[in-house]
């Protein structure tokens, strides 16, 4: 890898000149005895990379009596405000404040703040090890410390953590021995005195092991059990983002937030990793170390919370970075990333290479050869609005999301038991909101709250058939929320601050069911009942404790519900307004256009799968909300974009990129499009019969039913749609559209190849029959497939080809076709 | 190349240039072997769920009698005499405890060994053991045969789920039919030598433009795959290997001449060309369900074709040399109530029910738990699915310990017990 030259060789003297110096972070609090702080110096140069010169920079502390500074790092010494100064040749001084408070008090040790970092800081309590599911070797800590009072309990009373139930397995040992401090196991394993599965963590002269046994010999208390006592809220990461060339250094700060207000340097009691140790690694200092090109991200865990910082490695700066015109909000978030990481974006896509991506992700269909000829022609500046506009109001619009939202909202005849009946009715309802462009926070409130027979209420079918409270609430979170909390079911998330009970509350909110007679049912109509309109009432049970569970938010906040009342219209409302709400919905629609979301996979939010783009999810998501939660208005804005409509022709600085939208990534069309499309090319439909039932009846789609029609996909077997990733609605959908050995089989000899290369009406049939020259025959098949006309080359080689096959001109048309439809351009959006 | 040129020559000559790779790079790739005593697996699959009573665990409360069988001490229902005689190659489990008294619930969870969970899939079992076997001679390493025509709801539970459609079954038609033909493993008559190298002749000139510009890690995987297609078309063996016009009438006579029996004998096909798991599962429509007229039904329908297809299977592959590597394993996925309902059937019981194992690793003559007088109750030696499934892997030589990652980062046990632990082999069933 080359190196890049030292900044200020590259910049000259006059660009040094314009470099700036700054501190972080600008204000810190240091509060009790020996409190302190690490400081990070960095200097911007005018073409905006930014560079780590703690070690290089002047440090002074003004008064010189208030704080000591060694290293960077602060230490307090008398109370008083301090201004640090930072000085480097050729850059203004930079200067930074330090509030210091209590400065001759000694903090008492606690189990919350000390203990349960020294358990974080040396991974005891990492997922991985006692922090797992169900702990290890007999000793369950929470993952990252996240509940604090459980670990107490786990320490000091001892006794083995089940799963499944509250109760506790064999002897009670506790871990600590308040008679011999010095015998504690919490002592006793990790030093390796007593054997330990996890090896020696640190020895008897360790600052740790002093803590620790300090605490003991203080009795082991928890502290402060008022909840006066200040919790950690969360970290903040500075820089929190870095750009850094190849082989570079950066020092990380971490400063907790606590709910007092009050904030701390947590640097030295946090675990650092990296997400790819390939492109940075960090030490236990917070010292990232690029290693090669790339991006990743740097996992922070405290006691008690998670955070992340993005890191991106880059090449040598661009002697000129190009100028690239703007065509909404979404490229300013896009763009800047880019330049700073000195990727310049592609050119602007070709028309056909826009016309043909823009119908098929906004209508899954191919532009006809018509409309990319009348598009190739057109002079209008505006043409490409007029498209998609034109789209956006077509008919094959609504099939297409109506196609897609069934997906997501798993229209399924043999999900929970649904039967053709209701899931047709179920399919009308969405396809009458897509029809209507209805705004998606009333959609999801209609859904969310939904009860009884109607049509919205998919999980709420009458009898036997309601889903379990627990998996219907999990899977609205995940649709929209975009976030999995099902691993909470069980267990506390093992990464998450999902702790089960959260799990619990929410999924009470769709655990209250009614009998009436023999017939349990979740509530008929949206209206509140009384007692005496029913014989009993379900309630939900925790797992653990096997007592009833009140709903509560996510937030843990209880809410009022009167107690025949329908409690999800509360929630409904709850969710629908929350930030989560549009952030979810923007980064899944998002990645139906790009191929990846922001967050990826769309509906994985958690603090260790950071977003690539977080300003740009945010301004998007804002978008949103103020239009209503239009989707049509998002998936304008987002096609409008340069970004959207840039080319899949890469260029020297972005061919790599796989995660900044540099250039446009080929993407797998789903398997429904893609036999669509075949159907369309060809000239020859895809017919749809239903399996053979046990009566012996077939039915079948009329023909010409396009695949993203089938109200119930799955009453028609279809092999191509099988091997090509057709999702099991069952479950939520996730569509595997990697190749596999089935498709290339059936690529070389099934039916949807083979059988429909010719034949009356097909596509070559029509040509054929009027006449057409071998020349107009492959550009009408280009049109058709890949919107464009063949270059001067194909033209040539197609040509060359067909002179030598004047005895067999219709089979080896045929043989084109095949090969037409089984390439690479053809099976991708691009 | 000219014309004369056999396919098999064709491929051998390097004509997969046009797709960017050589044959050799895909042979390189050898399956990893399984360190232990059998190679390959059939599951005779009893769909519906046979009555244990009246099989292999014969009570009072069962209308049949107990026979002797060649076992000394071991009795099973009069329905089974075939069975009877070749006991002796055989191993019966009387104590399974499952999960999931319906169908689909049950299905999944005996495929799987997890039960539903719509938060995720679980790949099946022979998914699983095709993944950590490999592939063998270019044959489709996992098979399941007759395909389910009644929708995919069965069939899904036999997939890869998030291990990858490489390791999904290939789902294949009735062999008992008269026009049986595999999907997609045969070109067409109509697609000549010569139109296949035209195909690609075009394809170069097709895909040459975009592929230049686009050089993806899936173009890369799908010529892999392409190459292996193409392997597996023109060679001679994978097609026999699903023909039965090689095999006497007395053979098919033998296996049964109905799907049941045909199924059976292309599995055994199958595993002496390579396949690793194959799901014979001729009992169509939930067969064995017999809510109505249990005895009736076992009696007359399905216990002589079972009776028949077992032992025929277990015979013939013994005879061939087969039986020391192919592991064969028939079972539904629950067994029927003890007591006889109204409409004089029995119902669905996953609490104690039997199933039958042998060959590859599995010992000869071993009846492994019980049941109480009636059948309701294990009452000694309760055996798990994540039990079948350690002492499946470990005759494999497959580490039934393994925990396989799932895309949401939860270790899936691969040999799943009761309670979120692991399964531990039955020491009684190995050989």
């Amino acid at each position: 890898m080359m190196k890049r030259p030292a900044l200020g060789l590259l910049c000259g003297v006059a660009a040094a000149s314009a470099a700036t110096l700054k501190i972080l972070p600008f204000e810190s609090q240091l509060t009790g005895a020996g409190a302190s702080q690490q400081l990070v110096a960095v200097l911007t140069a005018d073409d905006g990379t930014e560079r780590d010169v703690t070690g290089e920079v002047s440090w002074r502390v003004t008064p010189p009596a208030l704080a000591a500074l060694d290293a960077a790092r602060v230490t307090a010494r008398a109370d008083g405000d301090a201004r640090i100064t930072a000085t480097l040749a050729g850059a203004p001084a930079a200067s930074a404040i330090v509030h210091i408070r209590e400065s001759a008090k000694a903090r008492p040790v606690t189990f919350a703040r000390e203990i349960e970092a020294i358990l974080t800081r040396q991974g005891c309590n990492s997922s991985a090890c006692h922090g797992g599911v169900k702990g290890r070797g007999g000793l369950k800590l929470s993952a990252g410390a996240l509940y604090p009072k459980d670990d107490f309990h786990w320490i000091t009373e001892g006794g083995v953590y089940q799963v499944l139930t509250n109760e506790v397995k064999g002897a009670r040992v506790p871990r600590i021995d308040r008679a011999a401090p010095e015998q504690s196991l919490l002592l006793t394993k990790p030093t390796g005195a007593v054997a330990h599965g996890g090896g020696q963590r640190f020895d008897k002269a360790s600052a740790d092991y002093r803590t620790i046994a300090e605490w003991i010999r203080a009795g082991a208390p928890f502290g402060d059990d008022s909840g006066r006592q200040p919790r950690l809220t969360g970290l903040d990461v500075l820089p929190p983002s870095l750009v850094l060339q190849n082989d570079a250094q950066h020092r990380l700060v971490v400063v907790g937030k606590f709910s007092d207000g009050s904030r701390e340097d947590l640097t030295r009691q946090v675990i650092f990793s990296s997400n790819n140790g390939d492109v940075a690694v960090v030490n236990q200092s917070g010292v990232v170390m690029a290693k090669s090109l790339g991006e990743t991200a740097i996992l922070i865990r405290a006691a008690g919370a998670f955070a992340s910082a993005g890191v991106g490695v880059t090449g040598p700066a661009l002697s000129r970075y190009p100028s690239v015109p703007r065509g909404n909000f979404v490229d300013d978030a896009a763009f800047a990333k880019l330049r700073r990481f000195q990727m310049a974006p592609s050119e602007l896509s070709s028309d056909g290479e826009f016309v043909r991506r823009v119908s098929l992700d906004l209508t899954g269909t191919l532009p006809p050869a018509a409309r990319v000829r009348e598009f190739a022609q057109s002079r209008a500046p505006r043409k490409r609005e007029q498209v998609i506009d034109a789209l956006l109001a077509s008919p094959e619009f609504v099939d297409y999301w109506a196609f897609r939202f069934s997906d997501l909202f798993r229209v399924a005849i043999f999900a929970n038991g649904l039967t053709p009946k209701f899931s047709q009715k179920y399919w009308e309802w969405i396809r009458a909101n897509i029809e209507s462009n209805r705004p998606y926070d009333e959609v999801a409130r209609e859904r969310l709250s939904a009860q009884g027979y109607g049509p919205a209420s998919r999980h709420f079918i009458p009898y036997n058939q309601i889903g379990t409270a627990q998996d219907t609430m999990a899977e609205e979170l995940r649709v929209f929320f975009g976030r999995r909390l099902d691993c909470a079911q069980c267990h506390n998330h093992p990464y998450e601050s999902w702790s089960q009970d959260q799990f619990w509350g929410m999924a009470a909110f769709f655990g209250r069911l009614f009998k009436v007679g023999s017939i349990v049912i979740d509530h008929p109509v949206d209206m509140d009942w009384s007692s005496k309109d029913v014989d009993a009432k379900i309630e939900l049970l925790h797992p653990r404790t096997k007592a009833p569970v009140r709903p509560a938010l996510l937030d843990n906040s209880a809410i009022g519900i009167p107690d025949y009342g329908n409690p999800r219209r509360e929630l409904a409302r709850w969710m629908t307004r929350h930030p989560y709400f549009a952030e979810a919905a923007v980064n899944r629609i998002w990645g139906y256009f790009f191929g990846r979301g922001i967050v990826d996979p769309v509906d994985d939010f958690r603090s260790t799968n950071p977003p690539t783009h977080p300003e740009l999810l945010a301004a998007l998501a804002d978008d949103f909300r103020q239009n209503g939660h239009d989707l049509r208005k998002l998936m304008k804005t987002i096609t409008m974009s340069r970004t959207y409509q840039l080319s899949n022709r890469p260029n020297e600085t972005n061919r790599r990129d796989v995660t900044n939208y540099a250039r446009s990534l080929p993407r797998a069309l789903d398997a429904e499009v893609l036999l669509d499309a075949v159907a369309v090319v060809t000239g020859v439909p895809e017919i749809f019969s239903t399996a053979v039932s046990e009566a012996g009846s077939v039915g079948q789609a009329p023909v010409g039913t396009r695949a993203i029609n089938l109200k119930d996909p799955d009453m028609y077997y279809s092999r191509f749609l099988e091997l090509y990733g057709r999702p099991n609605r069952g479950a939520v959908p996730e569509r595997d559209t990697k190749p596999n050995l089935g498709q290339a089989l059936h690529m070389l000899a099934g039916a949807t190849y083979i059988g429909r290369l010719s034949g009356p009406g097909s596509r070559l049939a029509t040509l054929l029959a009027a006449g057409a020259s071998d020349a107009r025959i492959q550009e009408e098949f280009y049109l058709a497939a890949f919107a464009r006309a063949p270059s001067a080359d194909e033209a040539r080689d197609f040509t060359v080809i067909m002179a030598t096959r004047t005895q067999d001109r219709e089979a080896a048309l045929r043989e084109f076709i095949w090969a037409l439809i089984s390439s690479r351009e053809f099976a991708e959006n691009h | 190349m000219t014309n004369k040129a056999s396919r098999r020559n064709f491929l051998e000559a390097g004509s997969l240039g046009f797709l960017g790779l050589s044959l050799a790079s895909y042979l390189k790739a050898a399956p990893a072997v399984g360190k232990g005593k059998a190679n390959s697996v059939i599951l005779f699959w009893l769909e519906g769920g046979p009555s244990h009573i009246d099989t292999w665990d014969p009570k009072r409360n069962s209308n049949f009698k107990p026979i002797s069988t060649s076992l000394p001490g071991f009795q099973v229902s009069e329905l089974l005499p075939k069975f009877a005689k070749n006991a002796h190659k055989f191993s019966v489990v009387r104590s399974m405890h499952t999960r999931g008294n319906d169908h689909p619930q049950a299905t999944h969870y005996v495929i799987t060994g997890h039960e539903v969970n719509p938060a995720m899939q679980f790949p099946s079992v022979g998914s699983i053991i095709t993944k950590e076997l490999g592939a063998r001679n270019a044959v489709p390493p996992h098979v399941l045969v007759p395909n389910w025509d009644r929708g995919r709801q069965y069939e899904d539970y036999f997939r890869a789920a998030y291990l990858g459609g490489d390791y999904d079954p290939m789902c294949i038609p009735d062999p008992a039919k008269p026009d049986f033909q595999v999907t997609d493993l045969s070109l067409p008559k109509s697609v000549s030598q010569a139109a296949v190298e035209g195909r690609s002749a075009f394809l170069k000139v097709v895909d040459k433009q975009y592929r230049a510009m686009n050089k993806t890690a899936e173009h890369a995987n799908l010529d892999a795959f392409t190459a292996q297609a193409w392997k597996m078309l023109l060679t001679p063996e994978v097609r026999s290997a699903f023909d039965l016009s090689g095999e006497s009438d007395k053979t098919k006579d033998r296996y049964g001449r109905d799907s049941i029996g045909q199924s059976c004998l292309l599995a055994r096909r199958l595993v002496e060309a390579g396949s690793r798991f194959v799901t014979a599962a001729g009992y169509h429509g939930t067969s064995w369900d017999t809510h109505s007229n249990n005895d009736v039904s076992h009696k007359d329908r399905l216990c002589p074709s079972l009776d028949r297809t077992l032992t025929a299977l277990v015979d013939d592959l013994e005879e061939r040399g087969l039986l020391d590597t192919t592991l064969v394993i028939a079972m539904g996925e629950f067994g029927r109530t003890p007591v006889i309902n109204a409409n004089l059937g029995r119902d669905h019981w996953p609490n104690c029910w039997s199933l039958a194992l042998a060959g590859g690793g599995i010992a000869r003559g071993a009846v492994v738990g019980a049941s109480d007088d009636r059948g309701y109750n294990v009452t000694d030696r309760v055996v798990t699915m994540g039990d079948l499934y350690a002492t499946v892997y470990k005759c494999l030589g497959i580490d039934w310990k393994k925990e396989i990652m799932s895309p949401i980062g939860r270790p899936i046990k691969i040999a799943n017990s009761l309670d979120d632990v692991t399964g531990e082999p039955v020491k009684e069933l190995l050989a």
